[in-house]
């Protein structure tokens, strides 16, 4: 009966979870492309309401971390203190080239690396810079891994 | 309608309680599809409103540092209290409330109060500085709207010559509906109802593009999806009381929905008609604007009141009544 209880319980949580998934964005030092097709993505023409998306300004609200561009030594603490303070459960989206691998960034005075160095990520969207479709693409592989 | 629910099953299920929590949520959904469609998307689904909540209380619950624990947990809970009390004392859905005595007016709308009250308690507990501005503002826009919604209620009343909400439900369908004996009253009944739920353009209090969220930017989980719920209880009450004094009353469900609904229509549009406006100027507005238009208003209804008896017989004699 317990089991019973905790299994719908799971179900539910996870059917509400994949359902109402708010992002963050946050610029680790990319050159600002990926950020203007995460902007394209959240304007009417692709209304990302329909799956319950919506752009929260803080980290508290916020279930998933878009985060574009290389990691700088000056951004790494702000992207850590960010993903810190977001409640559990927590996903991290990487958009963009630099997000994966630094991309012309890489190996640069500056830069510590790629996203993943400093904090775990989930998905990752190749592209330089991504479309709109692209990153649509990406969150909803992120919600399908999240079905059990 | 005029059903007698007993106490408890008011209280826990129908209509406070578990169903009024739905209703608002219905209502929320509503209102977000409606701004969507205005501004030509499609919008949430219809369950929208209720993954999110059920999201938020399934997350993790941080309490910040410096912040007072026992008031951090308790803000939401008592804002959401006194929306859910005051539900007892409004013709909600077309019933009778179930409690009702001379003067529930003022009540209710202390009770609705409550909840900025909290958001300001709320924003003024954390040491974040974006919670503290947005508390200062959620509170400065409480003293622009209150008394001027206090007074566009306070028509009716006074035309009526009663302190009871479900007395001038009533009465309010029996003669000339208010909205068109006094429209002032109406449009600042409305305006203020949306300053009260901070809804655009009066969001200035939790503008994410200057302050975060405002006072809520600590919360998350548990306290936030309590505030969520407790504002979306406060829609759907506001939107009664207005709809009861202006709109002609109502005695049946089905009377309350489309009056609700065309009521939530209206602001709806005004939500995505009008940008945001600076606190500044939502302050001048109410007191230079607002409060002027109404006590023009009120002065109107009064000296009519005293001048009826008077002109009346004058006015039969004249035209051979």
């Amino acid at each position: 009966m317990e089991n019973l209880m905790q299994g719908v319980m799971e179900k539910v949580k996870t059917w509400a979870r994949i359902n109402s998934p708010w992002a963050i964005h946050y610029n680790s030092g990319s050159c600002n492309g990926c950020d203007i097709e995460i902007l394209a993505t959240l304007t009417p023409r692709y209304d990302v309401e329909r799956f319950g998306i919506k752009l929260q300004g803080s980290p508290r609200h916020a279930d998933v971390l878009i985060c574009t561009g290389p990691v700088t030594l000056q951004s790494r603490d702000r992207l850590v203190r960010i993903y810190e303070q977001m409640p559990e459960p927590k996903f991290v989206v990487a958009v963009g080239s630099c997000g994966i691998s630094g991309g012309v960034f890489q190996g640069c005075y500056n830069v510590v690396g790629d996203i993943s160095e400093v904090i775990p990520v989930n998905v990752y969207i190749p592209g330089c810079p991504p479309r709109p479709e692209a990153i649509i693409h990406g969150v909803v592989e992120l919600l399908k891994s999240l079905q059990p | 309608m005029n059903i007698n629910f007993p106490p408890i099953v008011a209280l826990l299920f129908f209509p406070g309680g578990a169903f009024l929590l739905f209703s608002g949520l219905v209502f929320e959904y509503i209102d977000r599809k409606l701004v969507a469609r205005f501004q030509n998307r499609i919008g949430p689904r219809w369950f929208q409103p209720l993954a999110d909540v059920v999201k938020l209380l399934a997350k993790e619950e941080i309490i910040p540092t410096g912040v007072m624990k026992g008031l951090f947990v308790a803000l939401p809970v008592v804002a959401l209290t006194a929306a859910l009390t005051s539900a007892l004392y409004v013709p909600l859905f077309g019933f009778k409330p179930v409690f009702s005595f001379q003067g529930d007016l003022i009540v209710t709308l202390y009770l609705l109060s409550m909840m900025t009250l909290c958001i300001g308690l709320a924003g003024a507990n954390t040491e974040d500085r974006f919670s503290l501005i947005g508390a200062t503002r959620a509170l400065t826009q409480l003293f622009s709207y209150e008394a001027p919604f206090l007074l566009a209620l306070l028509g009716p009343a006074i035309a009526l010559r009663t302190w009871n909400i479900s007395e001038i439900n009533a009465g309010a369908g029996s003669g000339l509906w208010f909205i068109i004996a006094q429209p002032i009253g109406f449009v600042v009944a409305l305006v203020g109802l949306m300053g009260k739920l901070e809804l655009p353009p009066f969001d200035a209090p939790e503008a994410e593009t200057e302050i975060v969220a405002g006072a809520f930017t600590e919360y998350s989980g548990r306290g936030f999806a309590i505030f969520k719920i407790g504002r979306d209880v406060e829609l759907v009450i506001g939107l009664t009381l207005v709809a009861s004094f202006y709109m002609g009353g109502f005695a049946t469900p089905l009377d309350f929905l489309w009056k609700t609904l065309l009521l939530l229509l209206v602001t709806a549009a005004l939500q995505s008609l009008f940008a945001r406006l600076r606190i500044d100027q939502t302050v001048g507005m109410w007191w230079r604007v607002g409060v002027l238009m109404v006590l023009l208003q009120l002065v109107v209804i009064i000296v009519g009141q005293q001048l009826a008896p008077v002109i009346q017989p004058a006015l039969q004699s004249l035209f051979g009544g």
